[in-house]
């Protein structure tokens, strides 16, 4: 991606298609300083909006990838105990041992906080972790401090960053928690705005491949029974896929010869019925 | 500002916080939000915090809104708005036909676009009340699913519109596959179901936590100190038992389907069993009930903690459910009615659960509903019903 058109106002990237309801979204959030909450069907764009943001306002994207696993503090601070110790042992470092404060990693939320500029930070897939989590995580950014108590010490935030959280999870969030967020739903692209998507990927791709591709796509996440539709994602590496295949005609899509499935149906499940449902299929 | 909004919201159902209200004041109060536009769609940003409310938001919003804009609607205004209500009025042909004071008969013979002047004629000589929107509000269960109603000519209507003003786009509903009444996915199911882990701490302290061992280390001054700890494991045992027979529960097979397809890769420990209508002497472990029975009476000797679930629409005759030898099945005979036989599995297994894929509102009108519903707590087959029902099923005691 490149690095260009610094402005204050978002207004999309070069790599993204934002609509215009987004937009506003996005940029009331910033205003009233509040997180934005993304939700939709994977591969519709969520995690890719914060780095399109970053893009946009020439800001440094902070990326907290949510595991399962994950407890607050980590995402804050890190005390490097096993450093410090191994300093004290063999003392051939330039920190000082018996200050801890050299010790202490920042962690993604951290980093955002001391950061010297105003930076996005992206909190991706929350709903892995489980609820304590998540609320303890909004008190943290609601109130934009932590204590290390290691070493006593108060971090505050320089810049409120831009704060985009992404969720996958079907049910809601605890009540709590959405209380401190704005909301959107990015629903699934109309064929047209997904005519727009591709060609952002794909600026000299042809009338006819792109005809035929989002036509067979649209028709494909109509199959009876699949668990896991093809989302935007799927699409655009499948036309990567199909532009690397010189054998490939934009024709052959019309007589209901798919090639690659596999790109676009992920579950083994869902391929086969997807292989079966082909045949049958007519654009 | 927009109070009488506000609480319109939540007379609809929208859990609207005022917290949330106020930053909505707080955003109008700098000066963000300059259009009807921008209102529309900054104040569902802040006020509505789930996708299951669009819908009902954009109702709302059309019906509050739609007064303001509308005071001398245009012709084309007009005719948006008459083509949303028709759309609504379409699924509903009689009342249409009533309401314009024709027969559905020569309804008929109108083309949609015929249909719609004549529709607009009234609506012109008819005073402001009949397009206040009444119809936009309530929650009375329309169908659903999808734009296209039912049209006596065979027509798809509305769903066509592309406009531009906010009022006119949440009319569009666009959000109605979201909404709450929307159907149950496999993946919404396996949401649910999760909630019903049940990871506790068993067997012998022989995980080492590595991360506990280092920190507890460092603070020994680097004296190994290694933390032990148990595993986690999955104890909880679930038996599905799903009524796979018969007409009346074949429009729910597919949904029942989805929950057993997922409800298998959720738990370490599941049983299922098949049955038809109501629970006699057996249970069946083969879908066509015929190969492998399994005793009722044997259940007791499982472990009772176990959480029992029915899957079934729990509609019968009341003699299948009351009578002794009641089933309707000639070659399963038996001395006990169904009745005490379920009343025997709900004693049996303290925590179970009947989810019925009807809808709550159509279980009084079915007598054996009502007197399953006294033996096992029952709950809708739907996201919300799930929720209930797992929470129910996890309680402690």
């Amino acid at each position: 991606m490149s690095q260009n058109n610094p402005s204050t106002a978002f207004a999309g990237a070069s790599k993204y298609v934002l609509d215009e309801e987004l937009a506003k979204i996005v940029n009331i959030s910033m205003a009233v300083e509040m997180p934005l909450l993304l939700k939709g069907e994977p591969g519709t764009g969520k995690t890719m909006l914060a780095h399109a943001i970053a893009e946009s306002l020439n800001m440094r994207l902070i990326v907290l990838n949510v595991k399962s696993s994950m407890k607050l503090v980590e995402t804050l601070y890190q005390y490097d105990t096993l450093t410090r110790l191994n300093d004290s042992r063999f003392g051939d470092s330039s920190r000082d041992v018996s200050n801890i404060e050299d010790y202490i990693k920042m962690g993604k939320i951290g980093q955002s906080f001391v950061s010297d500029e105003r930076v996005v930070l992206l909190i991706d897939e929350i709903d892995k972790a489980d609820t304590d989590f998540q609320d303890d995580m909004l008190d943290v950014l609601d109130q934009m401090e932590f204590d290390i108590i290691e070493i006593d010490k108060t971090i505050s935030a320089k810049y409120r960053p831009v704060i985009v959280i992404t969720s996958n999870a079907k049910k809601d969030l605890s009540d709590p928690f959405l209380g401190r967020c704005n909301f959107h739903h990015i629903a699934f692209p109309e064929p047209d705005m997904m005519r727009t998507i591709v060609r952002v990927h794909f600026p000299d791709i042809s009338k006819d491949l792109l005809d035929h591709t989002v036509k067979a796509f649209y028709r494909m996440r109509e199959f009876r029974g699949i668990e896991k539709k093809p989302a935007t994602r799927e699409l655009i590496n499948w036309i990567r896929a199909l532009n690397a295949d010189s054998d490939f005609r934009a024709k052959d899509l019309v007589k209901a010869d798919i090639p690659y499935l596999g790109v676009l149906f992920k579950k083994s499940p869902d391929y086969i019925i997807a292989q079966n449902s082909v045949s049958r299929m007519r654009l | 500002m927009f109070t009488n909004f506000f609480y319109l919201l939540r007379q609809v159902g929208i859990p609207v916080s005022p917290t949330s209200f106020l930053r909505l004041q707080k955003a109008l109060g700098i000066g963000l939000i300059t259009s009807i536009d921008d209102f529309y769609t900054a104040a569902r940003a802040i006020l509505v915090k789930s996708e299951r409310y669009f819908d009902l938001y954009d109702q709302a919003f059309a019906h509050h809104f739609e007064g303001a804009e509308l005071k001398e609607p245009e012709e084309f205004e007009l005719s948006e708005v008459a083509r949303a209500m028709l759309d609504e009025w379409l699924k509903d042909p009689k009342g249409l036909a009533d309401a314009l004071g024709m027969d559905e008969e020569s309804l008929n013979k109108l083309s949609p676009d015929e249909l719609l002047q004549y529709f607009l004629d009234r609506l012109k000589e008819q005073t402001g009340e009949h397009h206040g929107g009444g119809k936009w509000i309530g929650t009375g269960g329309t169908s659903p699913v999808g734009h296209s109603g039912y049209h006596p000519g065979g027509m798809r209507v509305g769903g066509i519109s592309r406009s531009k003003s906010a009022v006119k786009v949440a009319m569009d509903r666009r959000y109605r596959d979201y909404s709450q009444e929307g159907p149950l996915t496999q993946a919404q199911i396996g949401e649910a179901l999760k909630r019903l882990r049940n990871l506790v701490p068993a067997g012998p302290k022989d995980v080492i936590n590595i991360d506990e061992t280092i920190y507890q280390t460092m603070k020994n001054a680097g004296e190994i100190e290694i933390v032990f700890e148990r595993s986690l494991k999955d104890r909880l045992k679930v038996i599905l038992a799903i009524d796979n027979g018969g007409w009346s529960m074949e429009p729910y097979i597919e949904l029942v389907q989805t929950l057993f397809n997922y409800s298998r890769a959720q738990f370490k420990e599941l049983r299922t069993f098949f049955f038809h209508n109501t629970i006699y002497d057996n249970l069946w472990e083969d879908p066509p009930r015929f190969r492998k029975p399994f005793k009722v009476d044997d259940l007791a000797r499982l472990d009772p903690e176990t959480r029992f679930i029915i899957v079934g629409d729990a509609s019968m005759a009341p003699y299948e459910l009351m009578a002794t030898d009641g089933s309707i099945h000639i070659e399963e005979r038996t001395m006990k009615p169904s009745y005490e036989r379920l009343r025997f599995i709900a004693e049996t297994f303290p925590k179970s659960a009947w989810f019925n894929p009807k809808m709550a509102d159509e279980w009084p009108y079915t007598r054996t509903i009502n007197v399953i519903q006294e033996i096992f707590p029952m709950f809708e087959l739907t996201i919300d019903g799930l929720e209930n029902a797992v929470s129910y099923l996890m309680q402690k005691n």
